[in-house]
């Protein structure tokens, strides 16, 4: 046996084929560009053989075999399109479309339905069947799942990414034989986590979405995939968009496109929680205080008033505007803010809504590269060591990776938390600990044996917290993620336990879409982006200028500086302290307040100007996610009369009379030379503005444009120097967290507000979803909902 | 000679313009004929503006499968779906067109989306005075496209119930 050959070698359709051993014959046909067609097969999930549309003829086999079962052996012989097997094709389709209705024209899938596709390629044009179908009506499972029974061809793929992929196992068959039926878990309806995967995955139109229904159709929309906007994940959603009366409305959210971090992953958040962005409650004009009340503004009445008092403020007080950033603008924003802070406005107070301690993460991996790990290598990893945090609920793709990983690759799962989170389903060893005793686990794996006292509980002993020492440190390649409950001095133990293993990575958990961004970017008042201190900036004085060198005040400290009279304007970009920190909105009545939001939130109502702005769906830039996977945003939606934050500090910096020429370095680099030195009269710059806006990107030759900002942001910032090719074809790069100033002093832990964002909330944007909100509304009409056994 | 040549060639051609005088004109006398066409005729072939047809228990045919917008070569048909309820019901299928425009500064009568309607609700009606002087006028929009209710229907539905069905209501006498 030792002789064995690695790989086996088959004959196709007079074609050979070698693959590897166990590999299956569909998969083995597709290597070699034979497509085997089948609709209860699907990579990465158990096998069914339901059916039955692969059937293939291997010699000296009596009958057609299922080519999705089937594994290859050495010298088979197999024929996938001779009279027999297309006869057998065209017979299986006959039955399937037996009692299917042939209600195309209506029906969601119509038009990317592979039942559709399979029957213009392989199916017969008529029906020997001549009974009447037997109708069902259609049932609604959930606010955003419907369930047209006659139209299901029992291929048992949404039973199979629910239980196998989610772990969550609502849907089920019941009954057998002719009479099977796809069920819910709950009498008529689902209790699930809502993430749609059954429909994603439904080759047919019999579960589709309750947010898309009946909109339009399939090839009425311009598809463009993008980065969702709400958790640290980063997961790649297609968002289907169709032009309505205030610009572009997204009308449907999936990810057809399975080429992101995500793979077939998407939860309910990425797929309908995009309906924030036409919400009846968007501000669509400038608002301006006068006599107490907001009133609708022109642009310029708002520019030239922000103009002329941030410049006052600035001249006379200095230092006393107070700026907020966002977790949920790109990186170019975010890094242009910081910039407008430090330049324009001559200030440190900056700071954005820190939801993980990513500093004292870059100070303790300072000097040590390839120590992060990448969303990718959590679906690879032969270990994980959880640490805090629920995967499940606050991201939700990581939890798919680890899940998987558990499932496909025989992952070990060492999780630590203090309540019994799902993960632990999957678990090699779950440990459960008091609340708030994560950084004793952490002082407790680098040594220090005294810990222990205070995390020994019914379920682990003593014992049992030495032996998972003893285990993690014989494992190689381990990726610790942790939770923000792991901060300040207890991340540096962490991370000194971590580095001791070899090809150990780490993931630092931050919770909105882009907050690792922000943390990357410089929204501290005591750093720059990529975390370099104020006190030495050293290389910024030259690319920017003079910037002030003591650090500015931090966010929960603005309220107080205000109420002294200390802190004179506030700028806040897409944030809302006053509801999510805890702000005193009274502390701002004698400053001038400026904010950019969509909607008119707690904190947008107490400011003196109010800018409406564009979303992360409708501008194109850079997010980084929380494993620092950097992703290319593409602009799908539009809604007239809101601008990008980015046009926006541009024209407020303009207002005050800086150069903008200074700030952003448009006309130059490498992306921004396309076009304009190839000479504006021969037409070669406009067409290339065809091209470029036809492929979904946006002319560049303006100070408007992000990505004028990309090449000063790749050479400053370290780990973001990844291949802009790579990434502006849309694929996500691992950036390396490094850090200048090793060991530079620990950041304020209680700074640090996590989400505590569930499935179903996103922070203030949350709320603007009608998706989210029926969602939530119907989980609280029905009786609380028990565990569902992993069986 | 030459003169009884020439008193021929014009007695041979005033007859045939005496004879053509007796004869039924054959120029079509649009717009001063008579009827509601005014004097224009067609073949039944003719394409000319739309009609959204209905069934016969007069709800809409079209069930917004945005086929005919799909075929349309010039782009000029814009559809918005909507979900029939029990309330609320305008066609006899799952759902039905809210919004359905022709752009008839684009549409050039090809007839494809015709062709492609799985129920037959577009068809070419026999319509063709869509000239206008404001362009905005000629997208028609689904309440111009619509045929007619059927009589028994709607506002008609009284010549319907059983209580008429001697003859027409009498007429209510004011006052009375």
């Amino acid at each position: 046996m030792a002789d064995a050959p690695k790989e086996i070698s088959l004959t196709v359709d007079g074609k050979k084929v070698t693959s590897p051993p166990g590999t299956l014959l569909i998969e083995a046909c597709k290597t070699v560009g034979i497509e085997v067609p089948s609709f209860c097969y699907y990579p990465n999930f158990s096998l069914q053989g339901a059916c039955r549309m692969c059937l293939v003829k291997i010699e000296k086999m009596p009958k057609l075999q299922t080519a999705c079962t089937t594994v290859i052996s050495e010298a088979m012989t197999v024929t996938t399109n001779n009279e027999e097997v297309r006869q057998a094709r065209k017979a299986m389709l006959e039955m399937l479309l037996g009692n299917h209705p042939l209600d195309c024209p209506v029906c969601d899938a119509g038009g990317e339905c592979e039942l559709q596709d399979m029957t213009f390629s392989y199916g017969a044009a008529e029906s020997k069947f001549m009974e009447a179908k037997n109708h069902k009506d259609e049932q609604q499972w959930s606010p955003v799942v419907y369930f047209d029974r006659p139209r299901c061809i029992l291929c048992y793929r949404c039973v199979r990414v629910c239980g196998e992929g989610m772990d969550v196992w609502a849907l089920g068959v019941q009954n057998r034989g002719v009479v099977s039926v796809i069920a819910p878990n709950k009498e008529d309806h689902l209790e699930c986590e809502e993430c749609g995967m059954c429909i994603d995955i439904c080759p047919v139109g019999a579960l589709t979405s309750g947010a898309y229904r009946y909109k339009t159709r399939p090839w009425e929309m311009k598809h463009v995939g993008t980065i969702c906007t709400h958790c640290g994940d980063g997961c790649k959603t297609t968002l289907g968009v169709r032009r309505a009366e205030s610009g572009l409305q997204i009308v449907r959210g999936d990810n057809r496109d399975k080429s992101g971090i995500n793979g077939d992953f998407l939860c309910i958040k990425g797929r309908y929680a995009f309906d924030f962005a036409d919400n009846p409650e968007r501000l669509k004009q400038p608002l301006v205080r006068k006599d107490g009340r907001l009133l609708p503004a022109t642009w310029e009445e708002a520019f030239e008033l922000i103009g002329k008092r941030f410049s006052e403020i600035r001249d006379k007080d200095g230092q006393s505007i107070g700026v907020v950033g966002s977790t949920r603008t790109t990186n170019e924003e975010n890094y242009l803010l910081s910039k407008f802070a430090r330049l324009v406005l001559k200030t440190n107070n900056i700071d954005h809504h820190r939801t993980a301690d990513f500093p004292a993460f870059a100070a303790a991996l300072a000097g040590k590269t390839d120590r992060t790990a990448s969303m990718r290598d959590v679906f690879n990893a032969p270990a994980i060591l959880l640490i805090g945090n629920n995967p499940t609920d606050q991201h939700p793709l990581l939890a798919w990776q680890i899940r998987n990983n558990v499932r496909l690759h025989r992952a070990r799962l060492y999780a630590i938390n203090c309540q019994p989170i799902k993960l632990r389903r999957q678990a090699t060893n779950f440990m459960e600990i008091p609340s708030g005793a994560e950084g004793k686990v952490a002082a407790f794996l680098a040594g220090d044996d005294t810990a222990a006292d205070a995390l020994t509980s019914a379920t682990a002993s003593r014992d049992g917290w030495r032996q998972l020492r003893e285990k993690l440190r014989t494992e190689q390649n381990l990726v610790i993620i942790f939770g923000s409950e792991i901060r300040g001095n207890d991340l540096p133990t962490l991370v000194k336990f971590g580095l001791a293993i070899p090809g150990a990575k780490f993931v630092c958990l931050g919770d909105y879409a882009n907050s690792r961004g922000a943390a990357d970017m410089g929204l501290y008042p005591d750093l720059l982006p990529g975390y370099h201190r104020v006190a030495d900036a050293g290389k910024f004085h030259e690319e920017w200028g003079k910037i002030p060198s003591a650090p500015g005040i931090a966010l929960p400290a603005m309220a107080d500086a205000a109420k002294t009279g200390k802190l004179k304007g506030l700028y806040v970009v897409g944030a809302n302290p006053v509801a999510r920190l805890g702000f005193d909105p009274f502390a701002f009545s004698k400053s001038f307040v400026v904010v950019q939001d969509m909607f008119l939130t707690e904190t947008a109502s107490i400011a003196d100007v109010v800018l409406p702005v564009a979303n992360a769906y409708e501008k194109s830039g850079t997010f980084t996610n929380t494993c620092g996977d950097l992703q290319l945003l593409k602009k799908a939606g539009e809604v007239s009369d809101t601008k990008p934050d980015f046009e926006i500090i541009v024209r407020i910096a303009d207002a005050m009379g800086f150069d903008v020429r200074k700030l952003v370095p448009f006309g130059t680099g490498t992306r921004a030379d396309m076009g304009q030195s190839r000479g504006a009269q021969s037409g070669e710059a406009d067409r290339h503005a065809v091209w470029l806006e036809a492929h979904g990107l946006e002319p560049k030759m303006s100070p408007f444009d992000p990505m004028a900002i990309l090449d000063e942001i790749q050479r400053l910032v370290p780990g973001y120097d990844v291949s802009q090719i790579n990434l502006l074809s849309g694929n996500d790069q691992h950036t390396n967290l490094m850090s200048q100033s090793a060991g530079s002093a620990a950041h304020d832990g209680s700074l640090i507000a996590p989400a505590n964002d569930d499935l179903f909330t996103s922070g203030t944007l949350g709320r603007y979803s009608r998706a989210l909100n029926s969602v939530i509304e119907n989980r609280h009409l029905q009786p609380a909902e028990t565990e569902v056994a992993a069986d | 000679m030459a003169v009884l040549k020439n008193i021929a060639a014009i007695a041979k051609g005033m007859s045939i313009t005496f004879k053509e005088m007796f004869q039924p004109t054959i120029v079509e006398n649009y717009p001063d004929g008579p009827g509601p066409l005014r004097g224009a005729k067609f073949q039944e072939r003719y394409r000319g503006a739309h009609v959204l047809q209905r069934d016969e228990n007069g709800l809409e045919k079209c069930v917004a499968c945005f086929l005919c917008a799909a075929a349309c070569p010039s782009n000029c048909i814009y559809i918005e779906a909507a979900e029939n309820t029990a309330e609320h019901r305008v066609s006899a299928a799952e759902r039905y067109a809210k919004v359905y425009n022709i752009d008839y500064n684009r549409c050039i009568f090809c007839g494809y989306c015709v062709e492609a309607c799985p129920t037959d609700a577009i068809t070419h009606g026999h319509g063709f005075e869509i000239a206008s002087f404001n362009a905005s006028n000629l997208i028609y929009r689904k309440e111009q496209l619509l045929s007619a209710a059927p009589a028994h229907l709607g506002a008609n539905e009284v010549f319907n119930s059983a209580d008429v069905a001697g003859g027409a209501p009498a007429l209510p006498v004011p006052g009375s």
